[in-house]
């Protein structure tokens, strides 16, 4: 990583600002910082450019922060806790006011600038508006995460791990020279719980191979072969015991008709059968699954004949974006044999799990009842 | 989630000998624990499938008369199975219904007895392993406390912990005065009072029951309950439906034209443990069946509550919900 020359850092500092709002493009990760320089309580301006060496989080607050609203404080206090939390160093005091937080480890210091909108200059050189946004810059002056648009803060946690991902020798660098200057050499951030989710935000990066090392390959240590019967067939994976049924179909199996929505057994996006029973395959391991009878939206279907709930969610509408569809249809299937009454009512009671963020919901009522009606006519048989 | 053993007890005795290894945890439903292994909550090394063990000993999972008039619920029963069973609709509503006004169709369909009344609180703070919790970190501190604290608890607090107990079927047990079937290392089942099963925080809310290392939940048993037929569990949420409870009911009452021979009152969604409130009992029993008896109740159940900047609701609601429920109990 070849660092800039005074004269060139000097040049980002004086250049103008950008005479427009949020049309301008972003900065987004793989960009360099642009400097600025803002003046903390304590009366002293200080500059980005002076805090090279150390990662550093950028947060602008937008124009519709209120100090006095307690969520706003909440999500900045978290966000500082986190940093010190997560990333693995010991928080052991928090200095400063005013826009500027100096964050101390027992190792490393950190700054965290928090802007707010009257920094509008600083703002527009970032290319973002009124939004709250969010950047964390690495040592050497490269934005290396952003969030920007949301209507509050970024997730404290999120922040914490692309900061750790920046800062932290989790990966194992091809040699000695090609690794980026690292503020923290903890060799004891390496933490496997971790260590997915620090792929994941370097995943934006990771064609910037001249500035980010290569992670190291995660080893499935305790990979089993596993064997899993759905839609009728026996399927052998090789998989570790904290993969979910979930991920086993669709990472695994290749079968991406089940969807991952909140994967917290929230909203039914991942609705599976199991031994004929609507279950939720994110809330459990592929492991637990062994010699139960699996049955997917793409084992729904005979040949090219739809099953009857999903020619009736086309029939009435049951869908906009289609993302809930596939669990909504495999719980509105295995609804039919549940003891739930006949009403419109009992059908919204018996699909709660479901949430369909486009509201469909009147949609896959009419499916739903089509079905059943359907059934009953026939002398009530079985639908699948 | 860190990497974990995985091990497949076959049956009692050597998922009892599995469980009792330190960082063990048992798995049957894994609606709540796998959650928290995905956050981090929960971090056990090694995971005793216990879902084989209904074969057997099919008694594990089923739902078996007591002698005298009572019902055996095996830990592993699952709680559609147990929510729609007959016997339950007719003779102990309130257990019916609070399973049914509980999660989704899908968890219903996952979730076991045994795990449910097991369950951990929803508080955000505990969920979140970047804020301070005694619960999850003991000696941390509580984020909730001078936090956003809508959901969290009125009645069982201490200084320590004020996360709200969030389960319903155990209020409709600790109301009816169920009996929990305990088995540990030694292999002997020991009888625990379900108002015993669960403790306060107190200054130590990391622990929440009285089960020790390795013990298992083998069966909970309804007593023979004149008042349980008539009964109603009556939960009051932001939405309809799958949500947890802002405040709940649980109330049985044994009518003898209009005055109250005995009654039973259990509240959720505001305390920190299942909630069972003798104090409104005793301002039910030998009063007639009229609003102002029951408002008197009301008020006696929650005269002890402490609310915190954003839950003062909840004191109101509860009452209010147990006004309701007592009114349509004894209709």
């Amino acid at each position: 990583m070849p660092s800039k020359s005074p004269e060139a850092m000097r040049s980002l500092i004086d250049r103008e600002p950008p005479a427009c709002h949020s049309s301008c493009r972003a900065i987004e990760p793989g960009d360099d910082a642009p400097d600025f320089t803002v003046t903390s309580a304590d009366g002293i301006p200080r500059r980005l450019g002076d805090f090279r060496g150390s990662p550093v989080v950028l947060a602008f607050h937008g124009a519709y922060w209120d100090p006095a609203r307690a969520e706003y404080v909440e999500t900045y206090n978290r966000l500082v806790a986190s940093l010190g939390g997560v990333a693995g160093a010991r928080l052991l005091e928090i200095g400063g006011a005013g826009p500027w937080r100096d964050l101390t480890f027992d190792d490393a210091a950190l700054s965290l600038p928090v802007l707010s909108a009257a920094d509008a200059d600083v703002a527009r050189r970032y290319g973002i508006g009124d939004e709250p946004a969010v950047f964390v810059i690495d040592a050497e002056g490269v934005v290396r995460w952003s969030q920007v648009g949301a209507m509050s803060l970024a997730n404290p946690v999120a922040i914490a791990r692309a900061i750790s991902a920046v800062a932290a020798p989790f990966v194992d660098a091809p040699n000695d020279e090609a690794a980026p200057r690292l503020a923290w050499t903890r060799r004891d951030f390496v933490a496997t719980t971790l260590a997915a989710a620090f792929a994941l935000a370097l995943r934006p990066v990771e064609a910037r191979a001249d500035q980010v090392a290569v992670l190291a390959p995660r080893p499935a240590l305790r990979a089993q072969r596993v064997t899993l019967s759905v839609n009728g067939r026996e399927l052998a994976l090789d998989l570790e015991p904290r993969v979910t049924l979930l991920d086993a179909l669709r990472e695994y199996a290749g079968l991406t008709g089940t969807k991952k929505g909140c994967d917290h057994g929230q909203c039914g996006a991942c609705t599976v059968h199991i031994d004929g029973r609507r279950e939720l395959s994110c809330m459990t391991f592929a492991v637990m699954q062994e010699g139960h009878r699996i049955t997917t939206i793409e084992g729904l279907a005979s040949g090219d004949r739809l099953h009857p709930m999903q020619q009736a969610f086309i029939t009435h509408d049951g869908f906009q974006c289609g993302y809930c569809t596939s669990g909504q249809i495999m719980s509105a299937v295995a609804v039919l044999d549940e003891s739930w009454g006949p009403g419109d009512d009992d059908v919204r009671e018996a699909m709660s799990g479901n949430i369909c963020r486009c509201g469909a919901y009147p949609g896959i009522v009419a499916a739903v009842q089509e079905v059943r009606r359907a059934q009953a006519s026939n002398g009530g048989g079985q639908t699948r | 989630m860190i990497d974990f053993e995985y091990v497949r007890a076959s049956d009692v005795d050597a998922a009892l000998h599995a469980g009792a290894a330190p960082s063990t945890r048992f798995v049957a439903g894994g609606t709540n624990l796998i959650d928290l292994m995905k956050l981090n909550v929960e971090r056990p090394t090694h995971l005793v499938d216990i879902n084989d063990l209904g074969r057997r000993d099919p008694s594990l999972a089923a739902i078996a008369e007591l002698p005298g008039g009572g019902l055996r619920l095996g830990a592993l029963a699952r709680m559609r199975d147990v929510a729609w069973d007959a016997r339950l609709r007719e003779r102990y509503p309130v257990v019916s219904q609070s399973l049914l006004l509980a999660a989704s169709g899908q968890l219903r369909n996952m979730a076991t007895i045994g795990g449910n009344v097991l369950q951990r609180t929803r508080c955000p703070y505990f969920r979140d392993t970047a804020t301070p919790c005694n619960k999850r970190e003991p000696g941390s501190g509580c984020s909730a406390i001078a936090g956003i604290n809508r959901t969290e608890a009125v009645l069982g607090t201490s200084e320590h912990c004020i996360a709200t107990y969030p389960g319903d079927l155990a209020v409709a047990l600790i109301a009816l005065g169920a009996t929990v079937r305990v088995r540990g290392a030694s292999g002997a089942d020991r009888a625990v009072p379900f108002a015993s099963l669960h403790v306060l925080p107190g200054a130590h809310p990391e622990r929440e029951t009285i089960l020790r290392p390795g013990e298992m939940i083998t069966a909970i048993d309804l007593p023979a309950l004149a008042a349980a037929r008539r009964s109603l569990y009556l939960k009051v949420r932001d939405r309809a439906s799958y949500a947890f409870a802002l405040a709940s009911a649980a109330v049985a009452i044994d009518l003898r034209g209009r005055t109250i021979r005995d009654a039973r009152v259990g509240l959720g969604g505001v305390a920190t443990k299942p909630w069972r409130s003798a104090e409104a009992e005793r301002a039910l029993i030998g009063k007639p069946a009229t609003e102002q008896t029951f408002r008197a109740a009301a008020e006696a159940a929650l005269a002890g509550a402490r609310p915190h900047r954003d839950n003062a609701f909840k004191v109101v609601l509860a009452k209010r919900t147990l006004v309701r429920a007592l009114t349509e109990v004894s209709a």
